[in-house]
């Protein structure tokens, strides 16, 4: 596999903020290249949980492996005035810098927007914070898990008669760097387009950032007076999850032809006949009076089936659905092997993490018949002489 | 500022949308939103699901051209900064007009199954050849190959089949998932960042090139940190309820007021900052939890001590204190204190923009900030056709009579009853709740955001 170099040349410095380690990811996968500039003894990200055991009492970060992987690595020691030139020299070889997430942290590291492009204004500054650079909250601390509760979705997790749970590990991290990397990919345009070649700064606020992964979720239904709550797994007649025989699928009879064909599969698997009468066919809002009734024959339905057998009866039977696959299932998926979704078992550059293999999936992109290559996951400094070498001079 | 570039970095291209639900068309809007001429091309025949519903309160007896272009609130949100033209793809007329527009276009975005793509001669090889610079881009459910590439989906399922689902909920009960649409939004923004790569490539080689993204594998990407420790521990890590498995305290925790509120300490350096807060002093010298191994090994006994102080005051009263200490903790806001959110208003996420149907439409803030191209705000979602014959004039280069032949064949479709203009029933209400300027102007967002960030950023700080 070659690979995809739609960025081949371009340089991004990756300072190791949580919050832009998948955008840094996202760079690698598009062929650029990706430098964690990490101080002695590596970034803290490295030591983020949950933590896995390797032997020898070590540990090594599923958060830091699971966006690490391709990128290279330089240590730099910036509390001595060599380092600091060092690392400012490598800063003016670079197109995007991902800086730390605390801003103080950032103007006290002369790793701010101001700071940066006075030493090269050709540099994209992507800044991830939890409530953005303006605004009244521009100083406040965030998580993951504010980000979510800011965002109005927390509130809407979880089972109705007990509190709101959280969202998935780094989810709100996750979506923050989709964001930094459009808007990264878009500053780069701009700047290919300007006369001067001017950088400027990327402003991405998590509050935001979740926001914008929600428009269906929450201010749609509160502009229409509505304050969306925790609601049943099943959410309408046919639409939400449902309990097989091992686990949970996830069913959505919409549309009205695919109401048809859970209709007819629950006449003929369970000889319900009524289920095909008219009265609960056309638009959603017909079935809706029949929650309770229609639900009840899904279930039964469902639990007549594994998981994976109901996903794929109801594919066949032109039923939108997909089994609720636990992450472990992944590993097992036939879908993803068959595509060659996860780095190779010997690829030399299969991912490894301390000592452990690591092999996760090569990204979603397909250019022109190309997928994207993974690489190791570096030890910090593993690039010092390759990427530094030629700045010391 | 002084020399601003002006430009934004997408103006002079043409987009073209083939888009249903979310994914595409999101991605067109932020396409648009930074400066492409974005051109939804709809349908009366495959309307997007987003159209046929309409919004509750129009009575079914209004005709569907008109309910159509009152939709739901989100696709006000997904369709803001572009033209719509109606086009029927499987006529000959139609897909005639169409392939003009391609020729004159540089994106064309879609989220179309594979067999849709063939049936309506969609193909990248049936349209490379009218204009090789064409970056061409479909945001499938599975991508173009393997033996899940036909299968139906919407948003729910694929999430449930990415592993996401499964990791939220309670670990005693069934997982209770996410109760939206997920894979479609980073599945839009892959699209914008792979576009924009592209055509980064192509402002230096002139080559277009086809660009897939699989929602599935996005889904995957997002969920990454979890997989990779069901991969290195070769078990699946079970759901972690109202708390993360980040650190300790990260979670949920009751308030006296009947409400929620997160309190995240992630490091050391922040739990130092509890010896701060009056009445955790105690607790913030407690030795049982002096790192952040220990607090997360005796996560349960924590949460106890920490939620009997959670539990005395109110939502807002937790994080004020704790953000006064330099403490991540925010309350779990419901979708209306969002909307009337003073931090949002003052970044001017939400907007209210001209509306072709209606006297305003409320729109969603784009999440990008660009401090010298910042995303502009113009013109709510467009009404169904309601630029059909413009475009086909201006971009196709169709005369008035092609077009009126297209129109009288149902080849194309324009917007109907254009006099009739509605006001959604709830405006009076929202326009207060998120405080925004009325009647509504088109506006420079960057004006206000970024004279702030020079004056946050503009000293030596």
């Amino acid at each position: 596999m070659t690979g995809i170099a739609l960025l081949a040349g371009t340089r991004v410095l990756d300072f190791g903020a949580a919050p832009l380690a998948y955008a840094g990811r996202i760079f690698v996968e598009l062929g650029a290249e990706v430098v964690l500039v990490e101080p002695p003894g590596g970034l803290a990200l490295r030591a983020a949980p949950p933590l896995v055991p390797t032997g020898d009492g070590a540990t090594v970060s599923a958060t830091f492996c699971a966006y690490a992987v391709g990128k290279r690595s330089v240590t730099i020691d910036e509390s001595t005035p060599e380092g600091r030139a060092l690392r400012d020299r490598l800063v003016t070889t670079a197109d995007v810098a991902l800086v730390p997430t605390d801003p103080a942290e950032a103007r006290r590291r002369g790793l701010d927007e101001p700071s940066l492009r006075a030493l090269h204004d050709g540099l994209v500054v992507v800044s991830a914070t939890p409530f953005g650079l303006t605004g009244p909250r521009r100083n406040w601390k965030g998580s993951d898990t504010t980000a979510w509760a800011a965002s109005g979705l927390t509130y809407q997790l979880g089972d109705p008669d007990r509190p709101p749970v959280v969202a998935p590990l780094g989810l709100a991290d996750a979506v923050t760097s989709l964001n930094a990397a459009m808007g990264a990919m878009l500053a780069l345009r701009a700047r290919a387009r300007s006369a001067h070649h001017r950088g400027q700064l990327v402003d991405v606020s998590a509050q935001e950032a979740a926001l914008s992964v929600m428009m269906e979720a929450g201010p749609q239904h509160a502009i229409e007076g509505q304050v969306p709550e925790r609601v049943p797994r099943a959410r309408m007649a046919g639409i939400g999850l449902y309990e097989t025989a091992d686990g949970a699928v996830d069913v959505t009879a919409f549309l009205p032809p695919q109401w048809d064909a859970l209709a007819a599969w629950i006449a003929e698997e369970l000889g319900i006949d009524e289920a095909t009468l008219d009265v609960f066919r056309g638009p959603i809002t017909a079935r809706v009076p029949f929650n309770d009734v229609i639900n009840g024959w899904i279930n039964e339905l469902a639990s007549r089936y594994d998981k994976q057998a109901f996903f794929l009866e109801a594919q066949r039977r032109g039923l939108p659905a997909g089994a609720v696959n636990e992450v472990g299932d992944l590993l097992h998926d036939h879908h993803l092997r068959a595509i060659g979704a996860w780095h190779s078992e010997d690829d030399d550059d299969e991912p490894r993490a301390g000592g452990v293999a690591c092999r996760l999936p090569v990204g979603p992109l397909v250019v022109d018949g190309a997928r994207a290559v993974g690489g190791p996951i570096p030890e910090p400094g593993a690039h010092d002489d390759e990427v530094l070498g030629p700045l010391r001079g | 500022m002084a020399e601003a570039m002006g430009e934004l970095p997408l103006a002079g291209l043409r987009v073209l949308e083939i888009g249903y639900g979310i994914a595409a068309p999101v991605c067109a809007r932020t396409l648009g939103q930074f400066g492409a001429d974005a051109i939804r091309v709809e349908s009366v025949r495959r309307p997007d699901s987003l159209r046929t519903a309409g919004a509750g309160w129009v009575p079914l007896s209004v005709p569907w051209e008109i309910r159509r272009d009152t939709g739901t609130g989100i696709n006000g949100f997904t369709c803001p900064e572009k033209r719509s033209v109606s086009l029927e793809l499987d006529t000959p007329g139609g897909r005639a007009a169409f392939h003009r527009l391609v020729e004159r276009s540089d994106v064309l975005v879609m989220n179309m199954s594979v067999d849709a793509v063939e049936q309506l001669g969609l193909r990248y090889a049936d349209l490379r050849s009218l204009n090789p610079g064409l970056i061409y881009l479909n945001l499938f459910a599975f991508g173009s190959e393997g033996p899940y590439r036909s299968f139906r989906t919407w948003g729910g399922n694929l999430s449930a089949l990415s592993g996401l689902t499964a990791l939220v909920g309670w670990p005693d009960r069934l997982p209770s998932g996410l109760p939206l649409s997920f894979p479609d939004y980073p599945s839009s923004m892959w699209g914008v960042i792979a576009v924009v790569a592209a055509l980064l490539r192509r402002d230096v080689t002139g080559e277009g090139c086809e660009l897939e993204v699989a929602q599935l594998q996005v889904a995957i990407e997002c969920i990454a940190p979890s997989l990779a420790e069901a991969v290195l521990t070769g078990t699946t890590p079970a759901r972690s309820g109202d708390q993360t498995r980040s650190g300790a305290p990260d979670g949920i925790f009751a308030a006296d007021d009947g409400r929620h509120v997160v309190v995240s300490v992630l490091d050391d350096d922040a739990w130092a900052r509890l010896a701060d807060v009056e009445e955790l002093e105690a607790l913030a010298a407690d030795p049982a939890f002096a790192t952040a191994a220990m607090r997360l090994a005796h996560r349960a006994a924590l949460g106890e001590r920490l939620s009997a102080w959670t539990s005395t005051r109110s939502a807002w009263e937790v994080t004020w204190r704790l953000q006064e200490a330099g403490i991540a903790a925010f309350p779990v806001l419901d979708s209306l204190e969002v909307l009337r959110d003073e931090h949002l208003a003052s970044r001017r996420f939400f907007r209210a923009l001209p509306h072709a149907r209606f006297e305003a439409e409320l729109c969603y803030g784009q999440a990008v900030g660009l401090s010298e191209t910042p995303a502009r705000a113009t013109r709510a979602a467009p009404a169904f056709g309601e630029h059909t014959r413009e475009v086909l004039a201006e971009v196709a280069g169709m005369s008035d009579a092609e077009i009126e032949a297209l129109l009288a064949a149902g080849e194309a479709h324009e917007m109907t009853h254009r006099d009739v203009k509605l006001t959604r029933p709830f405006y009076g209400w929202i326009r207060n709740l998120v405080r925004l300027p009325w009647p509504p102007a088109a506006v420079e967002p960057a004006e206000v955001l970024f004279a702030q960030l020079d004056a946050t950023y503009g000293g030596d700080g």
